[in-house]
């Protein structure tokens, strides 16, 4: 994913090596195929043909999307959406990255889960009223009447039971959120049961980011291949029109949708994959696009400058830390790791100053995280006391993040030098996801030292933050520290089964099982990230939701200027 | 020195050039941030603009721009001499041995040779460099691979037509081992194309590491680099902060083009037909 960035860089550099490479061609055989071997670059199949054309869409952009053009009376035309994260799996059951952007849009929910502040945790989605027993090991949800799919099957209890049956069957992605349920009955068409092995809280988990949507009958027999070639028939406001891969995703919108439609309203909706920052942000300053998130965090200041943008912070539930190898590093290396981490540094001076500083494993903003009552402080010299205590000498660590992204760049090179302070060498090791993943899941021995991640949860629960990144894991594929404790697995365990029935006893026990992995010190737990996203400031009704990491719901904007 | 004097243009190559090598190697002592340079980070002076006490500003983490510069001047060093002499190295090897030797040895290198030069040489580089990972060593190995070939054809071709000349026959009869005669006889002959090439390579091969290392194949950080610097400066252009950026482009350029043209001013020296017309 990341070699596309690196092609479409390419193309910039061609630019700058055509101009400034023609001075000579006989004596030096270098700087004239340096211009004429970007295109084959382009051509050669790395599946890049989008990002190296994105450089020049700047300047093409007129003929491109300018919505005011389009605009009429009842429309408000195309709104584009610059996506940094490309849309790899539309397959509504296991999609489990950043396909949500789309998804939510086309596919919808039981239950949707509330932006902080509201009064209630939860709003009816295609559910109506639900109800559970005392115990919470059986539900009952009442659907919402006249819902028909985009194909134009209704939608009733037997298709949502054929849809969570597809995506439970498949188990992938994020499958496992629906591990609790036994068995679901169709009560009547417009009511459906469930039967838990265990308590839980399925109308928070109906409110999931992911693996929650319901989809016709039709689509339910189909196989990836068939959604990911655009097709699928949800409920949602919006159909999915067109998709080309690693370009866009086109919308167009349901007339049928329940919801009804009103004045002001986006017809079509582009989803366009912008994976270089500095484009996007190019983008969003010329009008190319309409929306974008994940921009570095330094331009901010700037753009709140610009009338025509409005820059729009807000509570994220999406963290940033550090695992630290439980494999190849004693307690004491932790521990003085832990110690040594610049948190002050980077809370105040990266990220624009708006970060803040994680409080534990599970981001402020999420219920049962931390109370941050035990804060690790950096102190260098007690950092190196541990070590020396332990008997610790020519320590070289390494720190392995994603390419490109640049706060964790910065965080790393302030946190290596303090640490060569201590004597102790840090090397960092960029490195694309996909690379550094599959380096991770291999022998945790000869693996990273220390692997950045972030995390934004599936549906709002610590077990999300918890058991992903931390239980026992036979085979890594998120627990990317290794870390293993039977005591903390057994308290997760029982917490995620207590949170169906009573909260407040789940909270302690969350809080319990996050003070034993302080104490182990089994990461560095660095800082909660700001959500900040920037849209035209003639398009209203964009409300942020930290539940669902980046989305936004189309049909709620309207074009107001 | 006379030939470069004939130029203004070669003098002020030649400048650069020297100015460009006395940088890199006397950097620790050419700034008072020489920390900066090496990468310690001071966050309390971010961003800043250019000022006396920060002649080019400072960066992302409160490094002084210049002693990044002078810092970027020894990584662009090493990978400049490091490319050449390696390619020259491998490339004057396989020319010489295929050239005098012909038949199969020529046959085989050769194809060898070809196999690497169907590879646009940018695109080997980017591959060879993503696999291997990113850090100094592999950038020069990565450059160094695409490169190597042009010189074993050069090198191939006059080894072809010194071969035949009547003193290497003459050499040959007299019962002078083979290896004594191409490594004294033939390839000091065959050099002079070569040295024009290297000139002009070590600024194509700053270049070219500049571009490695803008997307993300260069040097790991902390280590100071100029293509890194403007692809990290790059983000900061938009908000106005241009001079991280800026200035490494301004170094590249000026070392890229001062090679270049030593490479000429070599060419007129070295090739008989200019030295005449010249003189």
């Amino acid at each position: 994913m990341k070699f596309r960035r690196i092609l479409a860089m390419l193309s910039i550099l061609a630019l700058l090596a055509s101009a400034c490479g023609d001075d000579d061609d006989d004596a030096v055989g270098e700087p004239t195929p340096l211009a004429t071997e970007v295109p084959a670059g382009d051509s050669s199949g790395e599946g890049g043909s989008s990002p190296t054309e994105a450089p020049g869409e700047v300047g093409e952009a007129p003929d491109d999307t300018a919505p005011q053009e389009v605009e009429t009376d009842q429309s408000a035309g195309r709104f584009v959406y610059a996506s940094a994260f490309p849309f790899v799996d539309l397959d509504p059951s296991s999609a489990f990255s950043a396909e949500h952007i789309v998804l939510q849009n086309v596919y919808e929910t039981l239950t949707r889960f509330n932006p902080p502040g509201s009064s209630e945790l939860l709003s009816p989605g295609l559910a109506v009223e639900w109800e559970s027993n005392d115990d919470a090991t059986f539900w009952t949800f009442k659907l919402r009447d006249g819902v028909i799919f985009h194909d134009g099957s209704p939608f009733n209890a037997e298709a949502v039971r054929a849809s969570l049956q597809r995506t439970i069957d498949l188990g992938l992605g994020a499958a496992y959120i629906f591990l609790p349920i036994e068995s679901m009955e169709v009560v009547d068409d417009l009511t459906i049961s469930f039967s838990l092995a265990w308590p839980a809280p399925l109308d928070l988990v109906m409110s999931s980011a992911f693996a929650a949507f319901i989809m016709s009958p039709e689509s339910v027999g189909q196989d990836s291949q068939w959604f990911n070639e655009g097709n699928g028939a949800g409920t949602g406001p919006y159909i999915i029109e067109s998709v080309s891969p690693n370009e866009n995703v086109i919308l167009v919108r349901n007339n049928d949708y329940w919801g009804g439609w009103s004045a002001g309203q986006f017809d079509e909706v582009e989803l366009r994959i912008v994976e270089d920052q500095v484009l996007a942000e190019q983008m969003i300053r010329s009008g190319d696009a309409d929306f974008t998130f994940n921009l570095p965090f330094d331009s901010y200041a700037s753009l709140d400058g610009v009338e025509s943008l409005s820059v729009v912070r807000s509570l994220s539930m999406t963290n940033l830390f550090g695992l630290l190898n439980n494999v190849r590093l004693s307690a004491e290396v932790r521990e003085a790791l832990v110690t040594s981490f610049p948190y002050q540094d980077v809370v105040e001076n990266l990220y624009g100053g708006e970060a803040t500083r994680a409080v534990g494993p599970v981001p402020q903003t999420v219920w049962g995280a931390a109370d941050g009552s035990s804060l690790p402080q950096t102190d260098l010299n007690r950092a190196a006391a541990i070590l020396s205590d332990a008997g610790v000498e020519d320590l070289t660590l390494t720190y392995s993040y994603d390419v490109g992204e640049v706060e964790q760049e910065q965080i790393g090179e302030v946190w290596k030098a303090g640490l060569a302070e201590i004597g102790v060498d840090l090397v960092l090791e960029p490195l694309t996801w996909d690379a550094r993943w599959e380096i991770a899941q291999g022998d945790p021995a000869s693996a990273q030292d220390i692997y950045t991640m972030f995390w934004y949860p599936t549906y709002v629960t610590p077990t999300d933050f918890l058991y992903s990144l931390f239980r026992t894991e036979e085979f890594p594929f998120f627990n990317l520290g290794y870390y293993s404790n039977p005591d903390f697995d057994v308290l997760l365990d029982s917490a995620d089964a207590t949170s169906g029935t009573d909260v407040d006893a789940a909270i302690e026990m969350f809080r319990d099982a996050q003070d034993i992995l302080i104490e182990d010190h089994a990461a560095v737990f660095m800082l909660d990230v700001p959500s900040v996203s920037v849209i035209r400031a003639d398009i209203s009704g964009y409300t942020p939701n930290p539940a669902y990491a980046n989305v936004v719901w189309f049909y709620d904007l309207r074009r107001t200027g | 020195m006379w030939y470069f004097m004939r130029s203004r243009l070669g003098v002020a190559a030649a400048a650069v050039s020297i100015l460009f090598i006395v940088a890199a190697l006397l950097a620790p002592w050419l700034t008072p941030y020489a920390d900066a340079g090496r990468g310690v980070p001071d966050l309390s002076i971010r961003l800043q603009s250019p000022s006396w006490s920060h002649w080019l500003g400072t960066d992302d983490l409160g490094r002084d721009v210049l002693a990044r510069l002078l810092f970027g001047a020894r990584t662009a060093l090493v990978v400049a001499f490091g490319v050449v002499v390696l390619s020259v190295v491998v490339g004057v090897i396989v020319g010489a041995v295929a050239g005098y030797f012909g038949r199969w040895a020529d046959e085989i290198l050769m194809r060898v040779t070809d196999m690497f030069l169907a590879f646009p040489p940018l695109l080997l580089a980017v591959l060879v460099a993503a696999a291997l990972g990113a850090s100094l060593r592999n950038t020069v190995i990565a450059i160094a691979v695409s490169w190597w070939p042009w010189y074993a054809r050069q090198v191939r071709a006059q080894v072809l037509s010194l071969r035949e000349r009547p003193y290497v026959r003459a050499v040959q009869a007299i019962g002078v081992p083979r290896r004594r005669i191409i490594a004294l006889h033939i390839v000091p002959n065959a050099l002079s194309p070569v040295w024009v090439q290297a000139t002009a390579d070590l600024g194509a091969a700053v270049l070219t590491a500049a571009g490695l290392s803008f997307v993300g194949l260069g040097p790991r950080p902390p280590t100071a680099d100029w293509g890194t610097m403007i692809s990290e400066g790059r983000q900061y252009v938009l908000s106005g902060q241009w001079w991280i950026a800026g200035f490494a482009g301004v170094a590249i350029v000026l070392v890229a083009m001062a090679f270049n043209l030593a490479g000429d001013v070599v060419r007129d020296v070295t090739d008989p037909k200019t030295r005449q017309h010249l003189s």
